[in-house]
C-alpha cells in the first residue's frame, strides 16, 4: 500500500515541482562540491532533501523538496550559508512596521520604561505626585497618556509587539531560512530577556544588529558583539561593574597639566571627581564574567575556577553602555563626557563605539590572571578584547559550542564521532561557524537514520512549520505568538541566561502537548484570527471525494516523504463512523466557519481580522451562504476537512522534524 | 527517561474510583495496586505565593514601638494605639503590629499556625526586582546561570515519582523561574483550559480528542506516547472539575481576584487528591513608590487581598489543613525612610508568612534591630538577618521531608531558625 501510494504520488509532485520552478534559473556549474553522504545511510534523494529542510528551515512543503532537488542539495546548502538570497516580498511585508529599524538611542528616546515616564510626567507637572495611586485611575491614565502624546512617547509594549510580529513573519516567509534558524539558535545561546526591564528595550536591536549579522561568521565575533551590546550589558549587569582604578585617583594631582590647562579646570576636576564617586557606589559585578565562561564559551565543565571568574570580571570592568538619556547614573556620565570632551577622554583610554562605552575610569587597573594568561597592569580596553577572544578560541569552547550545534541540528544525543569532527573544524578554522556546519552536514552521522525526525519541534518551530506547510496568509502574527506562548515558549521572555533548553523533554509536557493539539485544530478551523489558510488550494482545488481520500491526500501534503500508513489506519475509524457527517454538520451549525475555499477574504481582511467576533460569526451573508452550500455536498464540507487537517497538525508525527 | 512517572504509585482513587466509563488508566492501575497499602500514601502540599514587586515588610508587620521608624516615616507611620481616627495595628507581641487590613491573619497567629519571619532576605544586596526575584527563585543568590528553580529541585528531591501530571502546578500563564528545570511541571492559569477544545465547536473537539488519543497511543516516539497518555488521563481527571460552580467548604469565600482564583483552583486540586505537592501562585502590585497609604490605599488593599485569599484557602482546606503549608515570599523589602512621593523605595529585608499546622507559629521569628542608622544596611534599609534559604529549606525539610540542602540550595550552609515545629 505504501509503495503503491508513493508511485502514484511521485510523478504528480514532480510535475508540479517542475512547472512551479521552471522559472528559476539554476546554475549547475558549481563543481568540486562533494556530495552529502546520505546514500550510504540509505536515504533517497528526496528523503535527504527533506531531512536537509527539516534541519535548516522552519518547515517544508513538497515544492520545497522539489526545489532543493533541482538546485542540488549541496548547492542549496551553500546558498543558505550566504544568508543573502533576495527577500523582496518579506521586505514588503515588514515595511508596515515602522519601529523595527530604530536605533537603540531612538528607542530610548521614544519608549522609556513605565517608571521613567511617570517620573518625567511628575517632573514636568503633568501629574501631581500626590495623585498617584490615589486619584481616579481613569483620569490618571488619561493624564499620563496626554503627557506621552505631548512628548512623543510610546508604550514599550508597542515596540515589542512590532518586534515579535516581524519575527514571526521573517521566520515564516524569508528565503534565508538557515539564517533565521541560526538567529534563533544564537539568540537563545546568548539569551537576554524582556522580563528584565533594564535590557528589554534594547532587545530588538540586539537581535537585528548583534545576532543576525553574525550568525555565519566567526564565533569570537558573536562573543565580542554580545559583550558590547546594551542588552547584554544590562541583562548580566556588567554595565555597572567597576574596579579599583589607581590611575584615576592619583592622576589629577600627579598630572595637573592634563586637567588644568583651560579655564574650565575646576569644572572638569569636579566632573571627574563626581564620576569617581559614582563609581565608588558600585563595585565589581561578576555576573557577566561568570556566564560568559559558563554559558557562552567554555561550558560549566570547561575548566575554570571561581578565581578565574573574579579575575575575568576585573578585566571587564568599565565595559558599559554609552549613556542615552539624562537620568540616573548615565546622566552624570553623559554630562561629564560633554564637559570634558570625547577626544580628551580618548586620550585617557575611553573607547566609544556605537552604544558601547569603555569607561576607563571604572576599569580595574591592576594586573590580572585568567586561565593562566597574564594581563599586565593598565591594559585598558584591549584586555577585555583579548580575554573574550581567548575564551572564544579555547578547546573547551570548541567542544561546548559544537555539541550545542549538533544537538540543535542533528539530535538530542549526537554521536561522539560527529562531535569530534565538528570540534576539530572549530579549532582548525578559528571558530568559523560556516565551516563547522559544513563539516556537520558532510558527516554520515548527520544523515543516519537515527537522526531522522529525531528532534521535537519547539512550539515556535511547530507553529511556523504549520503555517509554512499550509501556506498560510498571516495578517496578525501576534496571534501565533500567543499560541506559541500557550504551548510553553514565551519567546524573548525566558528569564534565565541559559536560554530555553533544547531537548524534547522540556517541550513535551501534558499542558503544552494538549495546547499543541488545540493549536492544530484552531489553525485548520480558521479560528486563529489573522491567520488564513486555503485548504482546497493546497490540493490544487481538487476536492477529495471522501473523508478517507482527504485524510490520505492531506497527510501527504502536510507530511511528505513519510510512512503514514499507521497514522492513516488509526484515523480511518473516526472517518468511517456512519454518524460522522451528522455529527460534523451539527458541529458546523453551531459554529459557522468561514469557507476556506471561498474568496470572501479581501481588502477588508485587516479590518475583519481585528475583530475576533467577526471571525466566529461573520455577518457577511455571503460567507454564511458559502458555508451552508458547502455543507450540502457530501464532503465539500470544510469543517470536516479542517478537522482532518487539524488532527494531522496536532498529531505526534507532526511534532517531530 | 524510560519511565517518567509512576502514576500508579499514589493518589487519585478517592474521587475517581466511582467514575464509570472514563476512569483514567493510572487510576485503574492504582486501584489494582490498592492491596499494597504502602504504595498509596497521602502526600503533603506546599503552596508558595510570590509577592512580586517587593512588599514593605515594615508596614505589613510593623515594629511600632520603634521611634526611628516613626521619625523616618512622617506620614506612613502607623500606630497600635486605639484612637478614633484610624484603625490601629493589631498588636502581636507588644513590639510588632500587623497591618489592620490583615486582620484575617489574627486568628491563625493567635492559634499558633501562622509564623512570621522578619528581617528575611537575600545575601545578595541587589535592589533590582529582576535580579532579586531571579536569585530567590533559582535559590542561588550569586549565580545567574543556575538552570533550575528551587521548587523544581524540591520536586526532584521528594524521593518518589509523581502520581499524576499535577505534582507541581503553577497557576500562572507561563512557567515561573522557580519551576524551571528537569522535573515535569505544569503552568496553567485556568484548569478549564486543560482539555482538547475548539472555540465554538465542542463536538469537533470531542471527536478530535478521540483521534488524538489514538494517534498518540501508537506513535513510535516514547516521549510523545507517554506524555500523550498522561495528558489524556489528566483531561479526564479534570473533566470533573467545575471551577465556575465550585463550592468551597466551611463557607469560605475567596475574593474574586487573581490570587483568590489561583488559590481556589489549588484547593480544588488538593481536594481531588491528584497528587499535588508543590503549588505556586503570584500576587502583584507591591512596588509602592508612590502614595502607598496607611490604613487605606494601595498597600492596605494589597495586604487585605493577600490575607483574605490565604485565609479563604485555609478555611476551605478544613480537615486537610494538616497536609498543607502556605508560604509567601517577596524579593526584598523597602526603605525605612519614606520617599518624596508618599511611598518607599527598594530596600533589603522584608518579612514573610508561613501558615500550617506544623509551623511554629504565633511568633515573629528573626531579628529586627532598632532602626537606628547604624543598624541599617547601607545606612538606609532594614538589614537582612535571616537568609531566605534558611526559611525555605526549613519548610521544605519539615513539611515535604526534603533533607538535602546541598542539592536544594547549593552554596548555602546556614542553619534553620526553628520556625517549623520539631
Amino acid at each position: 500500500m505504501k509503495t503503491l501510494l508513493k508511485y502514484f504520488y511521485l510523478p504528480f509532485v514532480l510535475l508540479v515541482g517542475v512547472l512551479f520552478f521552471s522559472s528559476f534559473l539554476v546554475d549547475k556549474s558549481d563543481k568540486g562540491q562533494a556530495s552529502f553522504p546520505y546514500k550510504k545511510a540509505g536515504l533517497t534523494d528526496r528523503q535527504a532533501a527533506l531531512h536537509l529542510l527539516n534541519r535548516f528551515t522552519y518547515g517544508a512543503k513538497t515544492e520545497d523538496i522539489d526545489f532543493v532537488l533541482k538546485t542540488g542539495l549541496e548547492k542549496w546548502f551553500q546558498q543558505q550559508l550566504t544568508g543573502k538570497l533576495a527577500d523582496d516580498s518579506l521586505k514588503q511585508m515588514l515595511s508596515v512596521y515602522d519601529v523595527i529599524n530604530l536605533s537603540n538611542q531612538e528607542v530610548s528616546n521614544i519608549y522609556p520604561k513605565g517608571a521613567q515616564v511617570l517620573r518625567r510626567a511628575i517632573k514636568d507637572g503633568y501629574i501631581d505626585k500626590d495623585s498617584v495611586n490615589k486619584a481616579d485611575q481613569k483620569e490618571y491614565r488619561n493624564k499620563l497618556k496626554a503627557y506621552m502624546d505631548d512628548k512623543g512617547l510610546k508604550p514599550q509594549q508597542e515596540l515589542f509587539r512590532q518586534f515579535i510580529n516581524q519575527k514571526i513573519l521573517r521566520a515564516t516567509y524569508t528565503n534565508n531560512q538557515l539564517q533565521e534558524v541560526l538567529t534563533d539558535f544564537w539568540f537563545n545561546h546568548f539569551n537576554v530577556s524582556i522580563t528584565k526591564n533594564d535590557c528589554a528595550m534594547f532587545i530588538p536591536a540586539y537581535e537585528r544588529d548583534v545576532i543576525r549579522p553574525n550568525v555565519f561568521g566567526k564565533f569570537e565575533n558573536l562573543v565580542l558583539a554580545t559583550a558590547k551590546s546594551p542588552a547584554m550589558l544590562y541583562y548580566l549587569d556588567n554595565f555597572s561593574s567597576a574596579g579599583t582604578n589607581t590611575n584615576l585617583e592619583v592622576q589629577p594631582k600627579r598630572n595637573p597639566a592634563m586637567l588644568n590647562q583651560t579655564v574650565n579646570d575646576n569644572m572638569k576636576a569636579a566632573a571627574l571627581q563626581k564620576l569617581q564617586q559614582n563609581r565608588k557606589n558600585q563595585g565589581l559585578n561578576e555576573n557577566y564574567a561568570r556566564e560568559v565562561m559558563e554559558l557562552h564559551t567554555l561550558g560549566v565543565d570547561g575548566g575554570y575556577t571561581q578565581q578565574d571568574v573574579t579575575q575575568a570580571a576585573k578585566v571587564l570592568t568599565g565595559w558599559t553602555v554609552f549613556p542615552m538619556d539624562e537620568e540616573g547614573a548615565g546622566g552624570a556620565i553623559k554630562k561629564m563626557i560633554e564637559k570634558v570632551g570625547e577626544s580628551k577622554l580618548e586620550e585617557r583610554g575611553f573607547i566609544h563605539q556605537g552604544d558601547f562605552l569603555f569607561a576607563a575610569n571604572r576599569h580595574d587597573t591592576g594586573e590580572k590572571n585568567v586561565l593562566g594568561k597574564r594581563f599586565t597592569a593598565n591594559g585598558g580596553y584591549e584586555e577585555g578584547v583579548q580575554l573574550l577572544t581567548m575564551l572564544a578560541k579555547n578547546p573547551s569552547t570548541a567542544k561546548f559550542i559544537t555539541k550545542k550545534l549538533a544537538v540543535r541540528f542533528v539530535s538530542d544525543n549526537p554521536p561522539q564521532s560527529l562531535l569530534d569532527k565538528m570540534s576539530k573544524t572549530f579549532l582548525d578554522k578559528g571558530g568559523d561557524i560556516k565551516m563547522v556546519l559544513t563539516t556537520m552536514v558532510n558527516s554520515p552521522e548527520f544523515w543516519s537514520k537515527e537522526a531522522l525526525r529525531e528532534k521535537t519541534k519547539s512550539p515556535f518551530e511547530l507553529a511556523i512549520s504549520a503555517v509554512r506547510t499550509l501556506d498560510a496568509d498571516i495578517t496578525q502574527p501576534f496571534q501565533l505568538y500567543n499560541w506559541i506562548t500557550k504551548m510553553g515558549q514565551k519567546m524573548y521572555y525566558y528569564q534565565a541566561p541559559t536560554g530555553f533548553p533544547d531537548k524534547g523533554q522540556y517541550w513535551i509536557n501534558t499542558g503544552a502537548l494538549l495546547n499543541r493539539m488545540n493549536f492544530g485544530l484552531a489553525l485548520a478551523a480558521q479560528k486563529i484570527p489573522g491567520v488564513r489558510i486555503n485548504l482546497a488550494k493546497l490540493n490544487n482545488n481538487h476536492e477529495p471525494e471522501s473523508p478517507e481520500a482527504a485524510l490520505t491526500t492531506y497527510s501527504k501534503i502536510i507530511m511528505p516523504e513519510r510512512d503514514l500508513s499507521e497514522t492513516i489506519k488509526r484515523l480511518t475509524p473516526m472517518l468511517s463512523d456512519p454518524d460522522l457527517i451528522n455529527k460534523v454538520d451539527k458541529a458546523a451549525s453551531n459554529a459557522v466557519v468561514p469557507n476556506a475555499s471561498s474568496t470572501m477574504m479581501n481588502a477588508d481582511e485587516n479590518r475583519l481580522m481585528s475583530d475576533e467576533n467577526m471571525m466566529v460569526k461573520p455577518k457577511d451573508p455571503k460567507g454564511k451562504l458559502a458555508v451552508n452550500k458547502a455543507k450540502q455536498s457530501s464532503f465539500g464540507n470544510n469543517t470536516m476537512l479542517a478537522q482532518v487537517v487539524g488532527v494531522i497538525i496536532g498529531s505526534p508525527e507532526f511534532q517531530r522534524r | 527517561m524510560t519511565s517518567r512517572r509512576g502514576f500508579l504509585k499514589a493518589g487519585g482513587i478517592a474521587l475517581f474510583g466511582v467514575g464509570l466509563g472514563g476512569v483514567p488508566s493510572f487510576v485503574a492501575q492504582a486501584a489494582q495496586m490498592i492491596q499494597a497499602p504502602a504504595l498509596f500514601k497521602k502526600r503533603k502540599t506546599l503552596v508558595c505565593i510570590f509577592q512580586r514587586g517587593a512588599m514593605d515588610g515594615l508596614m505589613a508587620v510593623n515594629p511600632f514601638t520603634d521611634q526611628y521608624l516613626k521619625a523616618a516615616r512622617p506620614t506612613l507611620f502607623m500606630s497600635a494605639a486605639k484612637n478614633a481616627t484610624n484603625k490601629p495595628l493589631i498588636d502581636l507581641d507588644g513590639r510588632f503590629g500587623l497591618h489592620p487590613s490583615m486582620a484575617a491573619f489574627e486568628s491563625v497567629f493567635k492559634d499558633g499556625s501562622l509564623a512570621i519571619v522578619h528581617g528575611i532576605g537575600s545575601p545578595n544586596s541587589t535592589r533590582s526586582h529582576f535580579d532579586a526575584q531571579d536569585y530567590m527563585e533559582s535559590g542561588t543568590p550569586f549565580n545567574k546561570g543556575t538552570a533550575s528553580g528551587w521548587l523544581n529541585r524540591a520536586v526532584g528531591l521528594l524521593g518518589h515519582e509523581a502520581a499524576t501530571p499535577f505534582q507541581a502546578v503553577s497557576m500562572t500563564s507561563s512557567l515561573p523561574r522557580s519551576f524551571y528545570g528537569d522535573q515535569p511541571s505544569v503552568a496553567i492559569s485556568n484548569l478549564q483550559d486543560f482539555a482538547i477544545q475548539l472555540k465554538g465547536n465542542p463536538n469537533g473537539a470531542n471527536m478530535a480528542s478521540k483521534s488524538f488519543e489514538d494517534l498518540y497511543d501508537q506513535t513510535s516516539s516514547g516521549l510523545l506516547k507517554e506524555t500523550g497518555k498522561e495528558s489524556f488521563d489528566a483531561v479526564k481527571m479534570l473533566d470533573k472539575i467545575d471551577t465556575k460552580n465550585y463550592k468551597a467548604a466551611n463557607n469560605a469565600i475567596y475574593p474574586n481576584t487573581a490570587l483568590g482564583n489561583a488559590l481556589k483552583q489549588i484547593a480544588q486540586l488538593i481536594k481531588m487528591d491528584v497528587g499535588l505537592e508543590v503549588a505556586f501562585a503570584e500576587s502583584g502590585g507591591w512596588d509602592t513608590h508612590f502614595n502607598q497609604g496607611t490604613t487605606n490605599g494601595i498597600f492596605a488593599r494589597n495586604v487585605n487581598d493577600l490575607s483574605e485569599c490565604i485565609m479563604a484557602f485555609w478555611t476551605d482546606m478544613g480537615t486537610l489543613q494538616d497536609d498543607v503549608t502556605v508560604m509567601t515570599m517577596t524579593e526584598f523589602g523597602r526603605t525605612v525612610k519614606q520617599n518624596g512621593t508618599g511611598g518607599t523605595d527598594h530596600g533589603r529585608a522584608s518579612c514573610n508568612f508561613i501558615l500550617g499546622n506544623d509551623v511554629n507559629g504565633g511568633k515573629v521569628h528573626g531579628l529586627v534591630k532598632p532602626l537606628a542608622i547604624e543598624n541599617l544596611e547601607d545606612g538606609r534599609d532594614l538589614a537582612v538577618t535571616t537568609d531566605f534559604r534558611s526559611v525555605f529549606s526549613e519548610v521544605a525539610d519539615k513539611h515535604l521531608k526534603i533533607n538535602n540542602d546541598k542539592l536544594l540550595f547549593p552554596d548555602w550552609t546556614g542553619k534553620h531558625i526553628g520556625m517549623m515545629k520539631g
